[in-house]
């Protein structure tokens, strides 16, 4: 392999594939990244984990074709370190070497056999459709949040992706609290359903996020690729059955507040502080006198009593949260005023932004 | 399945020596034979890129080795299939300590959206006893050839006793075995509603043709039919194609098909065309089954002394042990520690309803709608005869079941006289010696109270 090609797109293609490349128990070749030239003037990077697969596709001057796995880190610390705006890298491999040449730095890293490197698949037989990419990642991030760490529910590990009515709806639980995001489709597109684990949705976001264009999603009952311009994600999805929590949200709304989110975020803020181990946060409401009030209590710490300007109305109400399942949603919402709905005890707690019914998010109560 | 490890094993100890130990141990774990089907093994692999690598490079090692130890071996195909479960019950133990947050009851929630039917109900979760042990082997007679052996399969008993379970394991268990087949779930009351806004919306073509594109039709609660002409007809209609094209038809409601008020007789012998089933109240044995069952779950165990006492103390419904089991497993998980027997008594006193406290006009209603009167008259003087039956049932069963006197019974009927309430009490329960079909309805009625 004898390659040239623009420094700043090696180093952003390597930095979006790096990241995926990690350490496998079984196959070392995992921590590399796989590089090839090829014929029609491009340089293909891959990585993978088994779990999610990655293909950038980058414009090169290829003198000669060829194949090399290059240990990620090295070669992602060795480049993103070079002083930007450089003209072109000259990549070369050499036995067991690859040459990286540059105006001011020469390196040699040492490669590894690339013949046990997997191909990343391609989803074959599938349903396809184009979505806005700041659409799809806005989406997905947020509600990912919410989804659940364990893995004991496949189906809850997953961000929770359908399409109802002329929306894209994403949504995610851990069964303690549910994130749900509405984004009205551009035009409109049927794809039924997909569960994308968790795990690699941080890694959709990273690579995804900002390219700001329509780009192609394909997916069928084992994986889902996402495409856009030469950048070629696939990851797997589960093959299952999301509840249908729209049962859940409450119908009735006992007690309603209207807030500044900025004051309610600086108010949880404080409160954490006091919280005892479990994160119990404790609120309580009476409208006929207008208080909203958020208390926490450490037997080991002290306590705290935050009143915030509220606009209340209905029944009075006190009632226990964890603190974090609160705070996570507010990182979703883009509106100043929220507003905050309790249905009784032993009833989520619904959390909206104001005049913006795209977004929802429900918290369960803490059980005392 | 033992033959299928086993054979799989030798193909293993054949390739790994062809290959190295990474290689082996990647691509290789969590590879098992899920069938042989004339000739063709399928191969369960974990993942599209494990089908990728095995399909490329591994095939025709694959393919030799199988033929090497099983001649019949043709060719060879791949599923992706899902991680073992084995897993999974480690990290449930870790799950519990974390939060005191109440959990949604999402259980509840899942549905398939193509189906209707909840995954979580599967004949593999379903616990047989004593008491559901026909209506299962019944059900299992049903998936193995669907419209063939008995159709309809109706099923019926009391709420909380596994109906719904039953039926759509039925439903489940169908789609997973023969792939190509439709299968629907749904409630008498959605094919109702659905077959009014059809009418209203002049789509009653949309309607029909819906339906009849399914391979099997699960209804349940199909009581709710009653006194519906309409809905009934629509359903007969259904029920004719379907059983004429062999199509599988499943239903459930609480209570005998002779016993639904105001459904067509036609309806009526077409239910019981097939097979019917009743599911009483589980025993003590299969309460205990259940019970165990479901603490398992939560990986929590009991001492068997307080597993024997709620199993005596709780009866009736499946849905109220695990109501209770889900109260134990809140108490423990917020105390953190395990709950003495005197608690447990305090939970499943407050959990069951006691038991025998309805009002009389909870009953003369009750009996009233069973036999489709009007309430009102019950305390009348009228003698008509569709009037003067139930009023002699629900004497007796005041009498009989809530021991009050017969002054009293008179006196509450309308100012009867307590000889009234006597003679009724008598001739119901000489009547009961003869006649079985009373015999039944007063089961049945019992069961509603």
């Amino acid at each position: 392999m004898n390659i040239e090609c623009g420094q700043d797109k090696i180093i952003d293609g390597i930095h979006k594939a790096q990241r995926i490349a990690g350490r496998h128990p079984t196959l070392p070749v995992l921590s590399c990244l796989l590089l090839e030239a090829k014929k029609n003037n491009t340089l293909v990077i891959k990585a993978t984990n088994l779990d999610l697969g990655v293909e950038i596709v980058i414009p090169a001057k290829v003198l000669k074709e060829g194949t090399v796995a290059v240990p990620a880190a090295v070669a992602y610390s060795f480049l993103s370190s070079l002083t930007t705006g450089g003209k072109d890298i000259k990549l070369e491999v050499d036995g067991n070497n690859l040459l990286i040449k540059t105006q001011h730095s020469n390196g040699t890293i040492k490669t590894m056999s690339h013949e046990e490197f997997p191909n990343i698949p391609r989803v074959v037989a599938g349903k396809e459709f184009n979505i806005s990419s700041n659409d799809f990642i806005k989406g997905l991030k947020n509600v990912w949040y919410s989804a659940s760490i364990s893995g004991v529910k496949p189906e809850l590990s997953s961000v929770y992706v359908y399409q109802d009515d002329g929306y894209i709806i994403f949504a995610a639980t851990d069964s303690f609290r549910l994130a749900e995001k509405k984004i009205k489709l551009k035009k409109a597109v049927d794809f039924g359903q997909i569960l994308v684990p968790f795990k690699n949705i941080s890694e959709i976001v990273r690579i995804f996020e900002g390219i700001n264009a329509e780009m192609s999603i394909s997916f069928n009952k084992n994986q889902i690729s996402l495409s856009y311009n030469g950048v070629y994600l696939v990851s797997r999805v589960i093959d299952g059955v999301f509840p249908d929590y729209r049962q859940i949200i409450p119908k009735e709304v006992k007690t309603n507040s209207v807030i500044l989110k900025q004051d309610f975020a600086d108010a949880m803020k404080i409160s954490h502080i006091f919280s005892d181990k479990f994160n119990q946060i404790h609120f309580k409401i009476v409208p006929n006198k207008g208080v909203f009030e958020i208390q926490t209590k450490n037997n080991d710490i002290g306590e705290n009593l935050q009143k915030i300007d509220a606009t209340v109305s209905g029944d009075e109400t006190e009632i226990n949260f964890n603190h974090r399942y609160i705070v996570d949603c507010l990182q979703s919402i883009d509106t100043d005023s929220i507003s905050l709905d309790f249905s009784g005890p032993n009833k989520p707690l619904v959390i909206r932004p104001v005049a913006d019914n795209s977004f929802l998010y429900l918290v369960m109560p803490m059980n005392r | 399945m033992n033959d299928f490890a086993q054979l799989w094993e030798g193909v293993l100890v054949e390739v790994q020596g062809a290959t190295s130990k990474n290689n082996f141990s990647t691509w290789f774990g969590g590879t098992r034979i899920i069938k042989i089907e004339e000739g063709v093994v399928h191969l369960g692999v974990p993942s599209p890129f494990a089908y990728d690598w095995l399909s490329g490079k591994f095939h025709n090692e694959i393919l030799r080795a199988l033929r090497k130890l099983n001649d019949h071996v043709r060719a060879l195909e791949y599923t992706i299939v899902k991680e073992d479960s084995r897993k999974k019950v480690e990290e449930k133990k870790k799950v519990q300590d974390l939060t005191p947050t109440i959990s949604m009851p999402l259980e509840n929630y899942y549905i398939n959206k193509d189906d209707n039917l909840n995954p979580r109900y599967i004949f593999e979760n379903f616990i047989v006893g004593p008491f559901n042990e026909i209506a299962h082997s019944a059900a299992q007679t049903v998936v193995k050839n669907p419209g063939h052996s008995y159709n309809p399969l109706f099923i019926y008993g009391g709420t909380g006793h596994g109906k719904t379970h039953l039926i759509q394991a039925v439903g489940n268990h169908i789609k997973k075995a023969f792939p190509d087949k439709k299968v629907f779930y749904l409630t008498s009351e959605r094919f109702g509603s659905e077959y009014l806004t059809s009418l209203q919306e002049n789509k009653a073509q949309q309607f029909k043709d819906k339906y009849r594109k399914y391979d099997v039709i699960v209804m349940d609660d199909v009581q709710f039919f009653s006194s519906k002409e309409k809905m009934q007809e629509e359903l007969f209609h259904l029920f004719n194609t379907f059983h004429d094209t062999n199509r599988q038809l499943v239903f459930s409601s609480d209570r005998h098909p002779n016993f639904i008020p105001n459904l067509e007789e036609r309806l009526k012998t077409r239910f019981s065309a097939g097979m019917i089933i009743d599911i009483p109240e589980p025993d003590y044995e299969s309460r205990m089954a259940i019970l165990k069952a479901k603490l398992e779950t939560y990986s929590i165990s009991l001492p068997k002394e307080i597993v024997e006492f709620i199993a005596e103390n709780i009866d009736g419904s499946i849905r109220e042990i695990e109501g209770l089991v889900n109260t134990i497993v809140h108490q423990i998980q917020f105390k953190g520690k395990e709950l003495s027997l005197m608690e447990i008594k305090a939970l499943v006193k407050n959990s069951t309803k006691p038991k025998k406290n309805a009002s009389v006009k909870d009953i003369v209603k009750v009996i009233s709608d069973f036999y489709n009167i009007k309430e009102d008259s019950v305390y009348d003087k009228t003698r008509r005869k569709e009037v003067v039956k139930p009023r002699q049932i629900i004497m007796y069963i005041l009498r009989e079941d809530f021991n009050i006197s017969f002054p009293s019974i008179g006196d509450k009927l309308g100012g009867r006289d307590h000889t009234t309430a006597i003679h009724s009490y008598e001739k119901v329960k000489n009547d009961l010696k003869t006649n079985p079909i009373l015999l039944e309805e007063i089961s049945q009625i019992r069961g509603m109270i």
